[in-house]
């Protein structure tokens, strides 16, 4: 069902109902008719496109066959309207200060050749991946189902790095500052911090993305990589590193990518919910590359759905796929994958019956966490952390 | 009628970024609806952002927008006066508005 059949729909559910105008809030399927732009970004294909400044891109269903997100289809999300057009590699610093015993000013070569190299293959999801899956409109943009990817990361650990500064004993933060700078001095930063606590060996800065350089708009030079954090925390083209005793009061911390402080992370439109807290950790979801909607295919004929699915490191035990619209489900078959990464799923399907065919994957991890139906995500004001089963029709003839 | 414009139709040359050049981030074309209060819009919102982020919001409340407006003014600092606050309210509801005012 198309979003705007659905909102139709729905509101006329609840106005029978009620009897009253719409109040809670209702959830469906991400929009998936959007196109892609003609207009092609630096290093990237033509993707769909809904801002040039700040540049936000996102990429076509389709390419969620794969595990992994090619460099030129990976999407771009970034905040703040002046991003450097120009890097000198040669003089590109990352520096490292506050509570530590030796600051560090460390250039792309040094951290290359004076760190352990390694590597992590990591989901990268933005916080408002399919936002457009809400009603009302959660305020922000209108994402389909591909602000995420998945993409082999190669850097240094934040940790050796750290360690070579050496951390004084009273830190407890670490802040994170890129270099996209606002158009008014007094707009905030985009700065991002963590707690020592939330370090581990998967905590990368990355300048590698898929054995090729960091694309520019995915944060070249170096970008901090969280493996199963949302995105608003992989912070790119990272400059500063800070580290500090208290918690440094951020607007990118304090006041976006929140939900609801409560155990279903939900509100209503009219009622919203006192206290938040940061979205942080991603939850269990699948997005199905093909078929895609209204793709047409023959009475009886093979149909491969494939598809890719994720959680925030437990790891993906089963995705199970229906295809009488939830009904009864019937396991996927699952490629092997690092616990951080895209789990490529496929299904044989044999289409024997004519006409509309809705086709569902649900993803379930190993703590036994799975996708709740689109229309049972609960509404929050942001739009964060959208994971409803997903949902393809296609045609039979 | 609404009159709709294209703005910011430039040619555009080879996009590859070259790391060791400057990169060209491309301009889109939006179509921005044309009306009352326009001005306000140019001058208070495209120092930040582009018309993308008007357009790709769907018809809204006046409520709702009020409040991107007032987002605008008190997170991001944008300095918007108190007269284009309503002015720039009074426009995104009219052409971007879904008739209620909550």
């Amino acid at each position: 069902m198309k979003r705007r059949d659905f909102l139709k729909a729905s509101l006329v559910a609840s106005a029978a109902v009620v009897g009253t105008s719409v109040s809670a809030g209702v959830t469906g399927q991400p929009i998936d008719s959007r196109k892609v732009s003609k207009i092609a970004f630096p290093e990237k294909k033509p993707l769909i496109t809904y801002s040039d400044r700040p540049p936000l891109l996102e990429t076509p269903r389709e390419v969620f066959t794969r595990g992994i997100t090619p460099n030129d289809e990976f999407f771009v999300r970034w905040h703040m309207p002046e991003i450097p057009t120009f890097i000198d590699v040669e003089t590109y610093r990352i520096k490292i200060n506050g509570l530590v015993e030796n600051e560090l000013s460390i250039s792309i070569a040094e951290l290359k050749r004076d760190y352990e190299q390694v590597e992590v293959t990591s989901v990268l999801q933005c916080g408002g991946n399919s936002r457009s899956a809400y009603s009302p409109v959660a305020g922000g943009v209108q994402w389909g189902s591909g602000a995420m990817g998945c993409a082999k990361w190669k850097g240094v650990r934040l940790k050796d790095i750290l360690n070579r500064a050496g951390v004084k004993k009273d830190a407890h933060w670490i802040g994170f500052n890129g270099s996209e700078t606002a158009a008014y001095y007094e707009t905030p930063n985009f700065v991002r911090e963590m707690h020592m606590d939330e370090l581990d060996d998967y905590v990368i800065l990355a300048y590698e993305m898929n054995g090729e350089d960091l694309p520019y708009l995915n944060g070249f030079p170096v970008r901090l990589v969280i493996p199963g954090h949302y995105s608003d925390s992989w912070v790119k083209m990272l400059s500063n590193i800070t580290v500090t005793k208290e918690y440094q009061k951020l607007f990118f911390m304090d006041v976006a990518y929140r939900v609801p402080d409560n155990s279903c992370e939900c509100e209503t439109p009219e009622e919203k919910y006192k206290t938040t807290k940061p979205i942080t950790m991603m939850n269990v979801k699948s997005v199905i590359g093909y078929p895609t909607n209204n793709t047409v295919v023959a009475h009886n004929s093979h149909v491969v759905v494939r598809g890719v699915a994720f959680d925030d490191g437990h790891g993906i035990r089963d995705v199970l796929i229906s295809t009488d619209g939830g009904k009864n489900w019937k396991q996927a078959l699952l490629k092997d994958a690092d616990r951080y990464a895209f789990r490529e799923f496929r299904f044989a399907y044999k289409p024997t019956t004519y006409g509309k065919v809705t086709i569902m994957a649900k993803a379930i991890n190993r703590l036994g966490a799975e996708q709740p139906f689109a229309q049972d995500v609960k509404w929050n004001h942001g739009g964060y952390k959208y994971n409803g089963i997903d949902s393809v029709t296609i045609e039979v003839i | 009628m609404k009159k709709i414009i294209l703005l910011s139709i430039l040619a555009l040359t080879t996009l590859f970024a070259q790391v060791d050049e400057k990169v060209e981030i491309p301009y889109m074309p939006y179509e921005i609806k044309m009306g009352k209060g326009f001005d306000a819009i140019e001058a208070n919102c495209l120092m930040c952002h582009s018309f993308g982020y008007i357009i790709n919001q769907g018809p809204q409340s006046r409520q709702f927008w009020h409040e991107k407006v007032v987002k605008m003014i008190h997170h991001f600092k944008a300095p918007i006066s108190k007269e284009d606050e309503i002015t720039t309210t009074n426009y995104l509801f009219e052409h971007y508005g879904n008739g209620k005012e909550k």
